[in-house]
């Protein structure tokens, strides 16, 4: 299927010009924080923040209230992260980049390239100056100026070798052809996870990686699985949990055991992974679905919602479960 | 008075060929009594609506696109709670069955779990995997049913054609104009009877009950209920008898006026069906008024000739010089209801017109019945010393109150009631103001709260995440107009901006389902829930709606923004379209435009912006052709005004009671304030027909007034109550329309009654100048 997009997609990038693409103010609606929201920030367990559909961020110090920030873009964000209560990123379609040094007051548009039909799907930052936004078709953006300046690069090491050569071939007989080729044969970066030092990366075909130098190089794992995955984590034991399509969950101790297939009883996909401050683990994914794990992720019992919306993103805050869905915030007390 | 001449040939004429008149009503009221049993009720969906209002305009345009908004709901639910056992999907799929084979019903619309286009889509590692929603090898025992539950998730189609608790399934459809089988009309009463006896009787049992609701089902309940009125016509006519004994004193003079308004009612609805009118249900009402009118007016006739075989003349002279004296201010009572009738024919809907020809043919017929048949009828009477001792007993009486009464002409009293009508007047003005336009309560307004039909509508509301209450904004573009991100992207800008509008539940269009789709395409990720801006992308997602969706047409010029509202109360109404208006004129561009509307809600703003644009004219005419006709009978600027100025103090009253009362201004109340306009203004014309000969002969007011008062007093009276009471027995009507027009006329006609005997002479008492002939009388 990623070959046929691929195709698709370069196709229409040679033949589609953009007229205008300057960025539209997002709208304020009182209907902001039940829109599809795609992820929260617990920024130091002192307010929340949380972006979704046609730019919107909202900023909650209780959970309760939520109010609506003055965004200059109307894309659909996909991922916000702060590294302070003061300096944010949010990223998302038409490869957006905004930045805030107020804690989410204003929002400044670094990087807006519509253009280029691709979204980004993940930032992360290590401090004030050094970031990475990663995203569809293995996009992978650095700063090392607090995004006053983004620089793409290429993680060649994530393509397969006759995809090497492939491209070799095509570049000496045509650039052109060459660039739209290399901009979508990489599979999505869907989450850039920092452990410490180390940084995970899991993507779309199985795609977990990892890398001991904030990304400049990543080293795959062994291929588990053959859907995509969404999320990875290092649990409160230490052991490393991966989640992704179709109810797939995989577990590999902290000694670095093989990858384990957790059977979660679900089909759905799992959007996120949460954990919580009393040593659970929380899978969130569509059609409700909610997985609780009070053994570090060995077995997970299901707490669908009854709406059956999808939970997108959520964080542990003062003790309860404050998660984004496709239809807003939701609250959700899980008692152990 | 020039017209004196034909009136003496017609007195003549008439009088002198009693039996040839007798014999032409006898034989017309035999046909037409035989043309009445032929009537038959008749409904239909576009009567009720605006056609020639833009917003119809539009949504005709796009019916054979989109269906319209005449639909069938029909929500099978399980009284345990959980639809996934064995009785349940037999209920389920025996109703969809019925529900395809009513002829009428578009069979391609027909939808539910079982029909092949209920579809389910999953994501798998590899692409998309997906099927009907009940496989073809279902069998209803557990495995087969877990495994509908599972797609019925899959589809997304929980809060759609599954509740949200599970509890119940849609079976929808849509009906034709025609029915294809007869290429006839519709016949809605029938669909109506068989979704009744075919659907919810069958299926209907301690388990599983069945809630149908649309506007064809509507209708049949309102004429179910509207059959209940042959109850309220004979206790009408019982309690109408019995007032005009009393008056009487007589059985046969009793019988007379009652009779002859029974014959303009027959007339009436036979003329009606040899014109191949049917009757609506919802102006089943009319038949009722007909008959009240011509009672009031009998009554004006026999209180004329007891009062002149009083002096002594018989009856045929009695008879025939009433003819004479009534037939002015009778016939111009009479026309100015017929015009008054006839103005609603300026608005354009049609069961509105139909009221207009139905009603004011009735009243025509009492012209002729009630002024012409009823003196004829009353010329072969004996009256004697019976009903002269009676008048006279009572007369002694009366002439005391008519003389108190008289007082009220004189400018003392004058001055306090025509003070205390102008604060009146203020207070229903203030009122007035707030009138709202539309339906303003929740559920079928035609119908009782607690009704079947209503108690299914807040069942189905409540259970599902749909709203029957949708108006769809249709947006018109250029062929293959989807297949460009920035249309889709104004649609969906259009969407959130209208979701946002208090009382929009949801929304949906292809816009919002091509996101979907493309997050489908996406693994199902949220995060990929977007309009692509790459068009071939675009383009996958949107081959994935088919046009049966309702979401597209064929070539996707034309694609509906459909808004589930909460309720469709008027202010919800106004309010959501007027954004529709603000977005609309903000993102209109030169190849897309937002237009109003259709679905049901669709056609209620239509009809209540026809029904707001012509309360206005409407008004203009009546009160024009009140005014003509006053002025052309009294041949005086000032008994018009004397007679005009209560009738719109009423008016103006009516409508701060419906405020009050919570009484919308809809398709079936404004008709009301036409007819009691028209009806209302007949007290003034016989009370003034008196008072203007009177004081053109140099009475003074007050002196007038008690003529006019012991001419025709007591029989205002009685008009006036048995009119109020005609139209009272409504207010224990089935139907809430007919309990909204009942209140309202009640009103109107004891009002104007009241203003005509207490405020017209008071208006009199200042317009007419004092005369010295009256000085010296006293």
């Amino acid at each position: 299927m990623k070959s046929v997009i691929a195709a698709i997609v370069s196709c229409a990038l040679a033949s589609q010009a953009y007229a205008a693409s300057q960025p539209m103010t997002a709208m304020q609606a009182p209907l902001a924080s039940k829109s599809l929201l795609l992820d929260i920030e617990n920024v130091e367990q002192a307010f929340m923040v949380v972006v979704g559909e046609r730019g919107h961020i909202l900023k909650s110090f209780d959970g309760e209230h939520w109010e609506q920030l003055a965004v200059p873009v109307q894309s659909t964000l996909t991922a916000v992260t702060f590294v302070d209560l003061k300096y944010g990123w949010a990223v998302g379609h038409d490869n957006t980049i905004l930045a805030t040094t107020d804690g989410g007051k204003n929002w400044e548009v670094q990087q807006f390239l519509p253009e280029r039909e691709k979204p980004l799907l993940d930032v992360v930052f290590k401090d004030r100056d050094n970031g990475v936004a990663i995203g569809a078709y293995g996009q992978f953006f650095r700063t090392v100026d607090g995004g006053k300046n983004w620089s793409e690069e290429f993680h060649s090491e994530f393509l397969h070798e006759e995809d090497v050569e492939y491209l070799n071939e095509l570049k000496l007989e045509d650039e052109e052809a060459y660039l739209d080729e290399r901009a979508s044969i990489l599979p999505h970066f869907n989450k850039m996870v920092m452990d410490g030092r180390t940084s995970y990366l899991v993507g779309e075909v199985g795609l977990i990686a990892k890398s001991n130098d904030f990304g400049k190089t990543w080293q795959q794992f062994d291929s588990i699985y053959e859907g995509s995955f969404f999320d990875i984590e290092r649990t409160q034991q230490g052991n490393l949990l991966t989640a992704g399509l179709r109810g797939n969950v995989f577990r590999s101790l902290r000694n670095g055991t093989p990858w384990q297939h957790i059977d979660t009883g679900s089909t759905s996909l799992v959007n996120d992974i949460v954990l919580t401050s009393d040593d659970r683990l929380l899978l969130l994914g569509n059609n409700g679905t909610l997985l609780i794990s009070e053994d570090d992720g060995q077995r997970f019992s299901a707490r669908p919602q009854p709406d059956g919306k999808a939970l997108i993103s959520g964080t542990w805050y003062r003790n309860k479960l404050v998660a984004v869905s496709e239809d807003g915030i939701k609250t959700i007390t899980i008692a152990k | 008075m020039s017209i004196n001449p034909v009136i003496n040939k017609l007195e003549n004429g008439i009088f002198k060929h009693r039996a040839f008149v007798l014999a032409f009503f006898a034989l017309t009221t035999v046909v037409l009594l035989f043309q009445a049993t032929q009537l038959k009720l008749d409904a239909a969906f576009t009567k009720n609506i605006p056609l020639n209002h833009e917003y119809m305009q539009t949504y005709l345009k796009h019916q054979k696109d989109f269906g319209g908004a005449n639909n069938i709901l029909i929500s099978v639910c399980d009284a345990e709670g959980d639809i996934f056992n064995e009785p349940f999907f037999d209920a389920l799929k025996g109703v969809h069955d019925q529900l395809f084979f009513i002829p009428g019903v578009d069979r391609i619309l027909v939808k539910s779990l079982f029909s092949p286009s209920t579809r389910f889509v999953e994501v798998v590692e590899d692409g998309f995997a997906g099927g009907p929603v009940i496989p073809a090898n279902f069998r209803p025992d557990e495995q087969g049913l877990s495994v509908v539950k599972g797609n019925i998730e899959k589809a997304g189609i929980v809060g759609r054609m599954v509740a949200d608790d599970y509890s119940c399934s849609m079976v929808t459809a849509s009906l034709m104009e025609i029915d294809p089988s007869t290429g006839e009309k519709l016949d809605t009463l029938s669909i109506a009877e068989q979704l009744e006896n075919d659907i919810r009787a069958q299926y209907e049992n301690d388990r599983i009950t069945v809630h149908v609701i649309g506007f064809a089902k509507m209708v049949g309940d309102v004429a179910n209920g509207a059959k209940g009125v042959v109850v309220f016509f004979a206790i009408a006519i019982a309690i109408t008898a019995i007032m005009v004994f009393f008056f009487c004193r007589s059985i046969t003079l009793t019988l007379l006026p009652i009779s002859c308004s029974l014959i303009a009612v027959i007339w009436q609805m036979g003329m009606l069906s040899s014109l191949g009118f049917g009757i609506d249900p919802m102006s089943i009402l009319v038949p009722f008024l007909v008959f009240a009118i011509g009672v009031s007016h009998g009554v004006q006739m026999i209180n004329s000739v007891v009062k002149q075989v009083r002096t002594g003349i018989n009856c045929k002279e009695g008879a025939q010089n009433s003819f004479r004296a009534l037939l002015i201010p009778g016939g111009v009572a009479l026309l100015s209801d017929t015009i008054g009738f006839i103005t609603l024919l300026s608005i354009d809907i049609g069961i509105i017109r139909e009221l207009a020809i139905t009603a004011s043919l009735g009243v025509a017929m009492i012209i002729l019945t009630n002024l012409v048949l009823l003196p004829v009828l009353i010329s072969y009477m004996k009256l004697e010393n019976k009903p002269l001792k009676a008048s006279k007993r009572g007369g002694m009486h009366k002439s005391d109150v008519w003389h108190a009464m008289a007082a009220l002409a004189t400018r003392g009293p004058a001055t306090v009631i025509l003070v205390l009508t102008a604060g009146l007047y203020v207070f229903g003005l203030y009122h007035a103001q707030n009138m709202k336009i539309g339906e303003l309560h929740a559920g079928a307004p035609s119908l009782h709260e607690n009704s079947r039909y209503n108690q299914d509508t807040f069942l189905i509301t409540d259970r599902y995440a749909i709203s029957v209450d949708y108006i769809s904004v249709i947006v018109e573009t250029t062929p293959d107009a989807c297949t460009s991100y920035d249309n889709l992207d104004v649609i969906d800008r259009f969407q959130w901006q209208l979701e946002n509008v208090q009382g929009v539940q949801s929304a949906v269009s292809l816009a919002s389902i091509a996101k979907i789709v493309n997050s489908g395409y996406n693994e199902g990720n949220p995060k990929w829930r977007v309009l692509s801006r790459n068009q071939q992308t675009l383009v996958q997602s949107i081959a994935r709606v088919p046009t049966s969706s309702g979401l597209l047409n064929r070539d996707c010029s034309v694609m509906p923004v459909i808004l589930f509202l909460e309720d469709h109360k008027a202010a919800t109404i106004t309010r959501v379209v007027d954004k529709v208006k603000a977005v609309a004129s903000e993102l209109n561009n030169d190849n897309l435009t937002f237009k109003l509307a259709s679905g049901p809600v669709g056609v209620m703003a239509a009809t209540n912006e026809a029904v707001e644009a012509a309360q206005l004219p409407m008004m203009l005419y009546v009160y024009g052709a009140v005014i003509i006709l006053c002025l052309v009978s009294f041949k005086s600027v000032r008994a018009t005004i004397s007679v005009v100025l209560p009738l719109y103090i009423v008016s103006t009253l009516a409508q701060g009671v419906m405020t009050g009362l919570d009484i919308g201004l809809t398709v079936s109340t404004l008709p009301v304030i036409a007819l009691g306009v028209g009806i209302g203004v007949d007290y003034g014309i016989y009370i003034l027909s008196t008072m203007n000969a009177r004081l053109k002969e140099g009475d003074s007011v007050e002196q007038a007034y008690f003529a006019a008062l012991q001419e025709r007093g007591s029989a205002v009276l009685l008009t006036g109550v048995t009119l109020a009471i005609g139209v009272s027995t409504w207010f224990f009507s089935a139907l809430k329309f007919q309990v909204d027009m009942g209140i309202l006329l009640t009103f109107m006609f004891l009002v104007n009654m009241l203003a005509a005997i207490i405020v017209l002479p008071a208006i009199a008492a200042f317009l007419w100048p004092k005369p010295k002939k009256d000085e010296k009388k006293q």
